[in-house]
């Protein structure tokens, strides 16, 4: 009988982050523990709930000049706007003003901020700043930030030596480093109010956007805010996406729940579903 | 130190009484002067988990160029240059001294016991340094680097951030104008965290848990504890006469023999006690100091910070351009720039905090002292008697005795 995993967990970015680490060549709790810290450390850069977070900095500073980053959050940013553009808007990190329209308003994004869309957002490749078009602009990394958290913090635990474990944050997005001793995979359920269907998960990422989860106080709809109309998403649309990335399968699961179908720019190397 | 966030609204409705709140937080800090000196190249020495945030909050500062990383591990170098534009990378700190005139700022970030012959170095090269807190970790080394710097014509400044915090600063002169009497202190840092960290291979791995080491170790109070009895001494303007208190391993029975839990009673000269928990078991309540006065308490915790009012306390006349609020059934003042527009957006009552870390205002602080001629928020004569402090704590928590605290000018 093999041991239980240990299990760490965090509250970060509105929701809890949890790991079952099974296997490894050093202390597995020393390992979990780097990485939670790493899930921390993005959550106070990326989290819009608080007012000296990085990100709350760059919706205050970003529309009077460019703002300075660091190559791994230059990187979110280049993905989340590749993701606007390849979903053809159905993904967007500008939907902060609408957001606070919606009910979940409980931030630091202003709410007089107006509604753009990704094309107000700059990136300069060459010096690795962001840029606004303006004052109405501001952004939302809800999308994208807890994929992008958990993609750093299983970088920590295989850099730790880690072999075999499952990474969540809020159940919605998950990272699957290796598999149980004698299984192929982690098992993971993806509840419906229909049914669970099981999925069997091993070096891979898989995200779950699902509009009836978590429904907006003033809407009848789900949480999900399709950008390009600026209303809630019918409840009951539920997108799955699976690949390396948890950054990229976290972003691709809500732009796939607003669109209902898979665009002809949904990357390779991925996998989705839509029901 | 990364404070973490409090949770504000439940500790309101905890002390929601007789008190009305006051919140801490300083006009003017959303918008900060842009500073006026010439573009600073700065090398940070030591880019690990607190290299690494100083990196976050330097890119911020548009005057700052980030021009030379240095660490003696080649993965941690390597990481950390991979984040950065075009920087420069050395595995000695005397190779960047030499290699570099041009980068006239350096920001230590090592283990604390590796502090004193970096900053000498630094010091003597007629570099501007930056050294973060606690400064050193025996009191041989705190008195030589307070030498250095004393002797230096250059700019140090100790990273005790307290210092530099505009809650702080608010909330330091209103030590005795609205408390009017002190009775007692209350601090406490709790964290769940084992405190060990992960290492390439045991040399990597032992060097990585410096803090968990005997030898080089200054233990909770040491490492943590300092920065808030600096903060106590700092409001009090007058360092602790004796400490006492225990340790014990709680927790983490992992065969470590430093105190994952301690209890201290600083008590000042004249017989007020700042009473302090550290535990690196539980992180309930977190990160917070309270000053007790007769006609109200402080509650600081970082990012945000608190005045309540005893019901009998006279009105003052800066309280005439606060912002009234119900808070939670009970009538508070808050102190906030823009209070009134925050309050027409409803962003009031939610809870406003700082715009930056802490770290970030350090870091300002340190680069207008050094292209402005400011002056210095906390020497690094100062952080050396902050560190002192904590060290002596130490030694009570290891001792189990009672520890004279000499007196520092």
């Amino acid at each position: 009988m093999t041991d239980p995993p240990l299990r760490l967990a965090v509250a970060a970015m509105g929701t809890r982050f949890e790991l079952a680490l099974l296997a490894g060549s050093g202390d597995l709790r020393v390992a979990g523990e780097a990485a939670l810290e790493e899930i921390d450390m993005w959550h106070r850069r990326l989290s819009r709930f608080s007012p000296d977070s990085l990100l709350s900095h760059i919706n205050r500073t970003a529309c009077c000049s460019p703002v300075s980053l660091d190559r791994e959050t230059y990187a979110l940013f280049d993905d989340a706007l590749r993701v606007w553009r390849d979903s053809e808007g159905a993904f967007d990190i500008t939907v902060a003003p609408l957001m606070a329209g919606s009910g979940f308003a409980d931030s630091a994004v202003s709410a007089r901020a107006g509604w753009a869309d990704g094309r107000a957002v700059a990136l300069d490749p060459d010096n690795w700043t962001i840029g606004f078009a303006g004052p109405h602009v501001a952004i939302d990394l809800g999308g994208i930030a807890k994929g992008h958290a958990l993609d750093c913090a299983a970088a920590v635990l295989r850099q730790s030596g880690v072999t075999s474990a499952l990474l969540h944050g809020g159940t919605s997005t998950i990272v699957a480093i290796g598999a149980p001793e004698g299984r192929t995979g982690w098992r993971v359920g993806v509840a419906s109010e229909a049914d669970t269907a099981t999925r069997t998960l091993c070096n891979t990422a898989m995200s779950v956007s699902d509009a009836w989860s978590q429904r907006s106080p003033t809407e009848a709809g789900g949480h999900i805010i399709d950008p390009r109309t600026g209303g809630a998403v019918a409840a009951g649309r539920r997108a799955v996406v699976l690949g390396a990335s948890a950054r990229i399968a976290d972003a691709w699961s809500t732009a796939l729940a607003v669109l209902r179908r898979i665009p002809q720019m949904f990357p390779s190397g991925f996998q989705a579903s839509i029901t | 130190m990364n404070p973490p966030t409090p949770d504000r609204r439940t500790f309101i409705l905890q002390t929601a009484g007789a008190l009305a709140g006051i919140s801490l937080v300083p006009e003017g800090v959303e918008t900060l002067p842009v500073l006026q000196g010439p573009r600073l190249k700065l090398g940070v020495i030591g880019v690990g988990r607190q290299g690494r945030a100083i990196l976050a909050e330097l890119q911020k500062i548009e005057q700052v160029e980030i021009a030379a990383l240095c660490d003696s591990s080649a993965p941690r170098l390597e990481t950390a240059a991979g984040r950065l534009k075009d920087v420069a990378t050395f595995g000695d700190h005397r190779a960047l001294l030499d290699a570099r005139t041009d980068v006239t700022g350096l920001i230590v970030a090592t283990p604390t016991h590796l502090h004193r012959a970096i900053v000498e170095d630094c010091l003597s090269a007629g570099r501007h340094v930056f050294c973060e807190a606690p400064v050193a970790a025996s009191l041989e080394d705190c008195s030589a680097l307070a030498k250095a710097a004393a002797a230096a014509k250059t700019v140090s400044q100790a990273g005790f951030q307290g210092r530099s915090n505009p809650t702080y600063r608010r909330a330091q002169p209103l030590m005795n104008a609205e408390l009017r009497q002190l009775v007692s202190m209350y601090a406490q840092h709790h964290r769940k965290t084992s405190w060990r960290f992960p290492g390439s291979g045991p040399e990597a791995e032992h060097a990585a848990n410096w803090r968990l080491d005997p030898e080089v170790s200054i233990g909770l109070a040491g490492e943590v504890g300092a920065h808030q009895f600096d903060v106590a001494t700092w409001f009090r303007e007058a360092s602790p006469a004796r400490v006492q208190g225990r340790g014990a391993i709680r927790l983490h029975k992992d065969g470590r023999t430093i105190a994952d839990t301690i209890e201290l009673d600083l008590i000042w000269p004249d017989g007020i006690a700042l009473r302090y928990q550290a535990t690196l078991a539980s992180s309930y309540g977190g990160l917070h100091e309270m000053f007790f006065g007769a006609q109200g308490t402080i509650r600081l915790a970082w990012s945000h910070g608190w005045l309540f009012k005893e019901a009998d306390a006279p009105t003052q006349g800066w309280e005439v351009y606060a912002t009234r609020q119900e808070a939670f059934g009970e009538e508070g003042i808050v102190l906030v720039a823009d209070a009134t527009k925050l309050a027409a957006q409803g962003a009031l009552a939610s809870g406003i905090g700082l715009p930056h870390p802490s770290l970030y205002y350090a870091l300002v602080d340190f680069v207008r002292s050094v292209t402005e001629a400011a002056p210095v928020r906390c020497s690094l004569q100062e952080g050396a008697r902050a560190t002192i402090v904590g060290i002596l704590a130490n030694r009570a928590v290891v001792t189990g005795e009672p520890v004279a605290i000499p007196p520092m000018g």
